[in-house]
C-alpha cells in the first residue's frame, strides 16, 4: 500500500503541475455549466401560455379547465386563457402567442357520462415541445383519473349495458376535483424538470468531464510505458498491481477534487441547488468509482496514451449525449430514454433531480448510487483483469 | 561522467558510491562482499513471442565484483534477457537466482537485490533531479533522512547538487543519463544491471560512464552489462557472453574467446616498389603465415604482429619498396563474432 500511496503521491504532483489536469477537470466544466446556465433560462423561471375553448361548458369540462389547468396557473407554470372558439384558439397559435391549445369538444361531459369515447386535443407549436409535453402529461393524467371515477359512478348505481346512463350529479364533480388536483401538481413534475436548470447543467458537465480528470491515473501507465518509466516501477521491489493501484488512487483524487471543486463553484457562482451535503457526498463519490472503472477499462485496451485519450474522450462524450448531459433525457423519446440508462451519466442526473425536491431522502437516490457503483466495479474489474497485458514494459 | 552545460570537463565518480548489500533494510550500514560469492545465477532462460523465439537457452552466472558483458547486435535478445532477469517479463523457461532468491514478476524482496539501469532515460521530465531520486528511492523503501541523505549524496558524486530543484526537462542529455544511472544505485544494489547505458552518450560522457563502471566492479559489485560496442566489452568485461538470435553462442573471458579464432594477427601495409617480390622477401620470415601483394600494398597473417614488425618492415624496406603505412589489426571480439556467427557485430 505505501508503494501505491509513493505512486500515487507522485502522479498527482505531476498533474498538478500539468495544467490540463486542472483545465479538463474543473475550469472548462465549470465555464460550460456557466454558459448553459446563461443561454438557457433557468426552470423556476420557465412559463407557458394556453388557450383553451371549451365547447361543452359541462361540470366536467369545467373542472378540467377550472381545477387541473387552474392548478398550473395557481404554480406560476402557465397562464391559462379561455376563447370564444377554436378559430380564435388556431389564431393564437399561429400568432405564436400560446404554447398550446386545447380544445374540449361539445358533448364532453355528457359523453363522460354514458360511456362513450370522447377526445381533448391539444395542438402545439413546434418551437415549444416542453410546454406541450406539460400540458398532455397533466390533461392525460386528468383523463385517466375520470376513467376510475366513471367506473366507479357507474359500479355505484349498478349500472348495466343498455340501461340508462348513471347522472354525472354534484358528488361526482367534486369527487373528480379531488383526485386530480394533486395528480396535477405530483406529476407535472415541473419544478424537477426545469426549476434547477442551473443545477442540471452544473450537474451534467461534472459527471461530463469527470471522465476526463479520471483517466489521468491509468493513461499514466500508458505515458510510463512509452517513457520507459515502466519498467523501472517493474523492476522495484513492489508488487505490479500497486502500479495499478497507485494510477487509480491518483485517479481517485483528482476525481473526488473535481466534483468537489465544481459542486462548491457551481453552488456560490451559479446559484446550483444540488441538495443536502449528506446525499451528495455518497451520489460524488459513486461517480468518482463509475468513472475510474470505465477510464480504466479504456486504458487497458489502448495501446498508447494518445490513443487512449482519444477513445476516452469518444467515451464520456458519448455516454454524455446519452445519458442526457447535453439535452434533458425528459425531452427525449421513450427509447432513449431507456437507452440512457445504460449511462452513469443517466443515473447520476436522475439522482441530482430527485435532490432537488423538498423532502429528499437517501432512499430516493439509492438505485442511483447502486448503478453507478455497478458501472464503476463491473467496468474496473474488467480494466483490472486485463491489467497483466497493461503492465508490460515496452 | 561528465557534466556538460553546467559543470564543465567535471569528472564524476561514481565509484565513490559505496556498493554494499542490502536486504529489506535500506538503512542498514554496507556489510563485506565476500569476493567469490555467487550473485546472479539464470539458467535455461526462454522466452517466446507468439511463434518467435527471442531467447533461448540462455545461462549464466556473475560472482561478487565481476563485470558481465552481454555483446551482440541489435535484436539478438540482450533486452530481453535482462528483463527477465530483472523480473520485468515473465518468462517461458528456466530460472533466476539472485543470492539463492528466485526472480519472476512478483518477488519482491528479491528485486531488491538489483538496481536496473534501463537503456532509455526513464525518469520523469516534469520532475526535479531531487523529486526523481527521492521517488525511486521511496520504491526501494528508503525513508526520512536516510532517503534524504543518500539523494543529496548521490546528486553531490553525479554533479547536479546545483540543478537539483531543476526540473529534469531542462537538462542536458549527458545530466540526464547520470541521473539515469545514479536512480539505480540509489539502493545500493548487489547487482547492478545495466542496459546498453552509452547509447546516443557523447564520447566523453561515455569514457566517464564506462569509467565509472570499472570502479563499481572494482569494489566488489556484480555488474550486467550489455553493449554491441566490441570496445566496450573488451574494456569493462571480466567474461564475456556473446549472443546472437536469442542464443548465447561462447562465454568465456577475452583471452578464451579469442582463442576460438586462432591468435594470428593481421598487417595491412600501404607500399609502393616490387611488392611481389617484397612478399616473397616477408614469407621468407619466421612468424609469417602469409603474404599477399595486392595494388597499392601487401597483406599478411603473422604470429605476434607487434613483436615481428620491426623485422619485416626492415627486411621488405631493403627490396626497394617503400612503406606509406602500417595497420596491424589483432583478433578481436568483433573477430569472434564473425567467427561465431558469419556477419559482423553491426549487421
Amino acid at each position: 500500500m505505501r508503494a501505491a500511496l509513493t505512486i500515487a503521491a507522485r502522479s498527482l504532483r505531476q498533474r498538478v503541475r500539468d495544467r490540463s489536469a486542472i483545465l479538463f477537470a474543473i475550469v472548462i466544466p465549470l465555464g460550460l455549466a456557466a454558459a448553459f446556465s446563461m443561454l438557457i433560462p433557468r426552470g423556476s423561471t420557465f412559463h407557458a401560455e394556453y388557450v383553451v375553448h371549451d365547447g361543452d361548458g359541462g361540470p366536467v369540462a369545467a373542472t378540467l379547465v377550472d381545477h387541473v389547468l387552474g392548478a398550473l396557473v395557481e404554480t406560476g407554470v402557465a397562464d391559462v386563457t379561455q376563447v370564444e372558439s377554436e378559430t380564435a384558439a388556431m389564431i393564437a397559435l399561429d400568432a405564436g402567442e400560446t404554447s398550446a391549445a386545447i380544445l374540449i369538444p361539445a358533448g364532453f361531459s355528457d359523453a363522460i357520462a354514458t360511456g362513450t369515447a370522447t377526445e381533448v386535443r391539444i395542438i402545439g407549436i413546434p418551437d415549444s415541445p416542453l410546454g406541450i409535453q406539460i400540458v398532455k402529461s397533466v390533461v392525460g393524467g386528468f383523463a385517466s383519473e375520470v376513467g376510475a371515477i366513471q367506473l366507479a359512478v357507474v359500479t355505484a348505481a349498478d349500472w348495466r349495458p343498455g340501461g340508462s346512463p348513471p347522472a354525472l350529479d354534484e358528488g361526482t364533480v367534486a369527487a373528480v376535483r379531488d383526485v386530480t388536483d394533486p395528480i396535477v401538481v405530483t406529476d407535472a413534475t415541473m419544478e424537477r424538470r426545469q426549476a434547477t436548470t442551473a443545477s442540471f447543467y452544473a450537474a451534467a458537465m461534472a459527471i461530463m468531464f469527470l471522465f476526463f480528470a479520471t483517466i489521468y491515473g491509468p493513461v499514466g501507465i500508458l505515458a510510463e510505458r512509452r517513457s520507459g518509466t515502466l519498467a523501472r516501477l517493474l523492476a522495484a521491489p513492489i508488487r505490479p498491481a500497486s502500479i495499478v493501484l497507485g494510477a487509480s488512487l491518483a485517479s481517485f483524487v483528482l476525481g473526488l477534487v473535481s466534483m468537489t471543486v465544481l459542486v462548491i463553484a457551481t453552488t456560490l457562482l451559479l446559484g446550483a441547488e444540488w441538495g443536502p451535503p449528506a446525499l451528495v457526498a455518497p451520489l460524488v463519490l459513486s461517480a468518482v468509482i463509475a468513472a475510474m472503472g470505465i477510464s480504466m477499462l479504456v486504458c487497458t485496451l489502448a495501446r498508447t496514451e494518445d490513443q487512449a485519450s482519444g477513445w476516452n474522450a469518444m467515451v464520456a462524450i458519448s455516454l454524455a449525449i446519452l445519458g442526457g448531459a447535453m439535452i434533458p433525457l425528459s425531452q427525449a423519446p421513450e427509447l432513449l430514454q431507456q437507452v440512457g440508462l445504460l449511462t452513469p451519466h443517466a443515473w447520476f442526473l436522475r439522482a441530482v433531480d430527485s435532490m432537488a425536491g423538498a423532502s429528499v431522502q437517501l432512499a430516493d437516490i439509492v438505485p442511483s448510487l447502486l448503478a453507478l457503483l455497478a458501472f464503476g466495479v463491473v467496468a474496473g474489474s474488467i480494466g483490472l483483469a486485463r491489467s497483466r497485458t497493461y503492465l508490460v514494459a515496452a | 561522467m561528465t557534466a556538460v552545460a553546467q559543470h564543465p570537463t567535471q569528472d564524476v565518480d561514481l565509484e565513490a558510491v559505496p556498493p554494499s548489500p542490502r536486504t529489506q533494510d535500506a538503512d542498514a550500514p554496507p556489510a563485506p562482499t565476500p569476493a567469490d560469492r555467487l550473485v546472479l545465477r539464470c539458467s535455461g532462460l526462454t522466452k517466446r513471442f507468439g511463434e518467435r523465439i527471442a531467447v533461448d537457452n540462455v545461462g549464466f552466472e556473475i560472482r561478487a565484483g565481476e563485470t558481465y558483458g552481454l555483446l551482440g547486435p541489435n535484436g539478438a535478445g540482450k533486452t530481453t534477457t535482462i528483463s527477465m532477469i530483472c523480473g520485468l517479463l515473465t518468462r517461458n523457461g528456466g530460472e533466476v537466482l539472485v543470492e539463492g532468491r528466485p526472480i519472476d514478476p512478483g518477488a519482491t524482496a528479491a528485486k531488491a537485490a538489483i538496481g536496473y539501469v534501463p537503456q532509455d532515460l526513464a525518469i520523469y521530465p516534469d520532475l526535479t533531479a531531487s523529486e526523481n531520486l527521492a521517488f525511486f528511492g521511496g520504491l526501494y523503501g528508503l525513508r526520512g533522512r536516510p532517503l534524504g541523505a543518500r539523494v543529496a549524496e548521490l546528486l553531490e558524486i553525479i554533479g547536479l547538487t546545483d540543478r537539483a530543484g531543476d526540473r529534469t526537462e531542462q537538462f542536458s542529455g549527458g545530466m540526464k543519463r547520470r541521473l539515469n544511472i545514479a536512480i539505480g544505485l540509489l539502493h545500493r544494489p548487489r547487482l547492478l544491471v545495466l542496459d546498453e547505458p552509452t547509447v546516443g552518450v557523447d564520447p566523453q560522457s561515455r569514457n566517464a560512464i564506462l569509467a565509472s563502471v570499472q570502479a563499481l566492479g572494482r569494489e566488489g559489485m556484480a555488474i550486467l552489462y550489455t553493449t554491441h560496442y566490441m570496445e566496450e566489452a573488451e574494456r569493462l568485461c571480466d567474461r564475456v557472453g556473446i549472443i546472437d538470435e536469442g542464443t548465447i553462442r561462447a562465454e568465456g573471458t577475452r583471452r578464451e574467446l579469442v582463442g576460438m579464432v586462432g591468435h594470428r594477427d593481421r598487417v595491412s601495409l600501404a607500399a609502393n616498389g616490387d611488392l611481389a617480390s617484397a612478399a616473397a622477401a616477408a614469407r621468407r620470415l619466421a612468424g609469417v603465415h602469409e603474404a599477399t601483394a595486392r595494388e597499392g600494398g601487401i597483406d599478411l597473417l603473422v604470429t605476434n604482429a607487434r613483436q615481428l614488425l620491426p623485422q619485416l618492415l626492415l627486411d621488405i624496406s631493403t627490396d626497394g619498396v617503400s612503406i606509406r603505412s602500417v595497420e596491424v589489426i589483432e583478433p578481436d571480439l568483433e573477430a569472434v563474432f564473425l567467427h561465431l556467427t558469419g556477419k559482423a557485430l553491426r549487421d
